[in-house]
């Protein structure tokens, strides 16, 4: 469980980390450029929105100043000296312009007429009718010609409007007057000759601005040319505070930076707190006629609000993406680990040796459904192999038993009760053969011939094993029948060879060594077919038993077998062996060789054949310590003790 | 036991060092087989080389020198030396097999 949980774990881990980590960038990024866009295209609607607010006023106090000039133009070229003409054209002029409150035409000293020093005619609304005054009456402690309405103009030589006022009736209007000086040519030059006037509220265009909302809480202002609050959200602060004296309050440098740029009829678009403590964008733009500036102001927070809103809701849903990829991730995970699981379950399962397991069905043929199925043709293989290797093992037990039941029914085919022929004193004999294998194809043999003659033999099949030990069955039958038949050993290895040549397919053969004792005289004639030479034991003198080998038995018809005789003395002893006592090896994989059996032989004193043949046999153990028995062993020890 | 071969105009010789026992035998059997399948019918048997050889060792012998009879080759051996030579003399193999001192003069005695 610990690996399915590190697999799933790892892939849920290095995705969901590298995906949230390029989301976030994305994210960032977004957010930043959706800003820098924003910013971009809100100066573009700010800056709109502000010349067309401008434009709007612009517009307002335009039709006014051309009424103006018109009546300055009327009252240059009509020359008007006469009062009711010039009240005629005053009270048309306000007649027909619905937003003009009052106008007046007011003339320099003696200007008018010659008779009145000063002349100033006003007409004006009053309750939905037209009246009319005369202001060099009314202002009779500060004469009108100074007034700024009148002086500034005068002095500039143009077109001038007021810093806006409230009027004096207690109306409560913001009223503004655009003032226009006109001439008249006296003796070719052209003199000031004074000064007409409009009066207009700027209620309507105050309103106008005040309404403007952007967003939520955003907003247009208008500051007078002086910085007078016209409009702004801060009711009170219109007509009592100036732009500076806000940013004064709020000590506030870059405000009044701002507000400079402002009055001297710049526009601009700058990110700055506002009076109502916001961070704002704020452009402004002048109003030419009038010098005055018109700002509109967009919070930050709500502009970027929307930003924030769009970057929120992308958060969410990319994290709900994760959230979904890493869920998907853990399924397919789980999906791919799951079966690796039952594998690597089902795999301990085999361990234990129970190969009868359902593997989970292969559904798609993905790298862990190729596996489940590589997994399953093994399960099969393996289940195939054990139930080979089980029926090996059951044959080779079989073949075991059976090599062992051969091997029993070997040996009990040779001579194997000692002494053999307790009732002849003449000679003593014993004999051993063991084999490397279960079987073996050393064997040896003797028996009678007749009262006095013993024949005994030794023998060695080529090879090892289960063929040698066959043909030494062969051998050994073929031997003891001849043997008895003939009763000289030369010839009975001619005809045994005789017949083992015949349809020798398998090219095996023997070696064989036969002797005949006289046990009445002593004398062993001998015939030797390919063996290793016998040892002569003779007071205490060993010696190898000179003798002609012939051929093997065999590989061919034919091959003549001589004869050969020696006498035995009483005392004398022949020990006959196979290679396999010469050929016995040490753990150098060395030989023992012929010369270390001589001289062993020659050295251990011996009472019987017995003790003789167990002691070469102990040496050869000794000799070979922890080496395997690499061929048959086979030693006979004949003694002839003579008639008693 | 290593199994060298080297190919003579007339034959291929065969050198055999080592032990050819019960074990090493079915090499040397096996061996020769294959290159009598793969047409080889002339060989001289090199023993120059050769520490031992058992009955399962003679017995290989026997049985392959047959087969190469078998199919009208023939096999001739050379240089059997010391304890080889021994066995060779006590089994009587000496009269079975045509045995030479040397492989040149094995060589000479095949027809080119």
């Amino acid at each position: 469980m610990k690996g399915n949980r590190s697999i799933a774990v790892r892939l849920i881990f290095v995705i969901t980390l590298w995906s949230t980590l390029i989301f976030i960038a994305a994210l960032g990024y977004n957010y930043y450029h959706s800003r820098a866009v924003l910013e971009g295209e809100l100066e573009s609607n700010a800056r709109n929105l502000a010349l067309s607010l401008a434009n709007r006023v612009e517009t307002e106090l335009v039709s006014v100043s051309r009424v103006v000039e018109e009546m300055s133009v009327s009252l240059e070229t009509g020359n008007y000296r006469d009062k009711r003409q010039l009240n005629n054209l005053l009270s048309q002029t306000l007649a027909s312009n619905p937003n003009i409150l009052g106008c007046t035409a007011a003339f320099e000293p003696y200007a008018f007429s010659r008779s009145s020093y000063g002349f100033a005619s006003y007409f004006y609304r009053e309750k939905g009718s037209i009246a009319y005054k005369e202001l060099q009456q009314t202002y009779s402690n500060l004469p009108y010609f100074f007034w700024d309405w009148y002086q500034i103009p005068r002095e500039l030589g143009h077109e001038e409007w007021s810093e806006p006022y409230f009027d004096e009736g207690g109306a409560n209007q913001l009223l503004t007057t655009c003032s226009v000086p006109f001439y008249e040519k006296r003796d070719g030059k052209r003199r000031f000759r004074g000064i007409v006037t409009a009066d207009i509220t700027l209620n309507s265009l105050m309103e106008l601005i005040s309404s403007v909302r952007i967003l939520r809480t955003g907003y247009a202002a208008l500051f007078s040319r002086q910085g007078m609050v016209l409009a702004h959200p801060l009711k009170n602060a219109v007509m009592n505070e100036t732009f500076f004296s806000l940013a004064e309050s709020r000590h506030d440098t870059g405000l009044r930076a701002i507000g400079r740029q402002m009055i001297s009829g710049k526009s601009g678009f700058v990110n700055c707190t506002n009076f109502l403590g916001e961070k704002s964008w704020l452009y402004y733009a002048p109003i030419r006629s009038t010098g005055w500036s018109l700002a509109v102001v967009f919070p930050e927070a709500e502009l970027m609000e929307n930003v924030w809103n769009l970057t929120v809701v992308m958060a969410f849903i990319g994290f709900s993406g994760i959230v979904l990829l890493s869920l998907t991730v853990f399924l397919i995970a789980r999906s791919i680990t799951r079966p690796l699981t039952t594998l690597a379950a089902t795999s301990r399962t085999i361990a234990d040796g129970n190969f009868d397991l359902e593997l989970p069905q292969v559904k798609i043929f993905d790298e862990v459904g190729v596996l489940t199925s590589s997994f399953q043709s093994m399960i099969t293989s393996l289940k195939e192999y054990i139930r080979n290797l089980t029926e090996t093992t059951a044959a080779k037990e079989r073949i075991q038993s059976e090599l062992k039941l051969a091997k029993d029914i070997q040996a009990s085919l040779l001579p194997r009760i000692f002494p053999p022929f307790p009732e002849r004193p003449e000679f003593d004999i014993f004999a051993l053969m063991h084999p490397a294998k279960e079987v073996g194809g050393d064997f040896y043999d003797f028996f009678f011939i007749d009262d006095n003659h013993l024949c005994f033999l030794v023998a060695d099949v080529a090879d090892k094993g289960v063929p040698a030990a066959l043909y030494m069955m062969v051998a050994k039958t073929l031997l003891k029948s001849e043997g008895q038949r003939l009763g000289d050993p030369g010839k009975i290895l001619f005809h045994v060879n005789n017949i083992l040549a015949e349809d020798n397919e398998s090219s095996m053969f023997a070696t064989v060594f036969c002797g005949i004792l006289d046990t009445a005289t002593g004398e062993v004639r001998f015939s030797n077919a390919g063996h290793n030479p016998p040892m002569l034991i003779r007071s205490g003198e060993v010696s190898f038993m000179g003798s002609t080998p012939g051929m093997v038995l065999g590989p061919i018809k034919n091959a003549p077998f001589a004869t050969g005789s020696i006498i035995l003395h009483p005392g004398d002893s022949l020990l006959l062996y196979t290679d396999g006592v010469t050929e016995a090896i040490d753990r150098q994989g060395g030989f023992f060789g012929e010369n270390s059996l001589l001289t062993f032989v020659r050295q251990v004193p011996f009472s019987d054949s017995r003790a003789m043949v167990l002691t070469v046999r102990e040496e050869l153990l000794r000799f070979s310590l922890g080496v395997e028995q690499s061929d048959d062993i086979t030693l006979l020890c004949v003694i002839y003790r003579g008639l008693p | 036991m290593t199994i060298e071969t080297i190919k003579q105009t007339s034959a291929l010789v065969v050198a055999v060092s080592g032990r050819m026992d019960a074990v090493t035998a079915p090499e040397y059997e096996k061996k020769i087989n294959e290159l009598l399948d793969s047409g080889e019918v002339s060989y001289v048997v090199d023993f120059g080389q050769l520490e031992y050889i058992s009955s399962a060792g003679l017995r290989a012998l026997l049985s392959t020198t047959r087969r190469i009879r078998d199919k009208q080759g023939c096999i001739l051996l050379a240089n059997i030396v010391g304890n080889v030579k021994e066995v060779f003399e006590m089994s009587g193999f000496g009269s079975i097999f045509t045995v030479h001192a040397t492989v040149d003069q094995a060589l000479k005695m095949l027809p080119g």
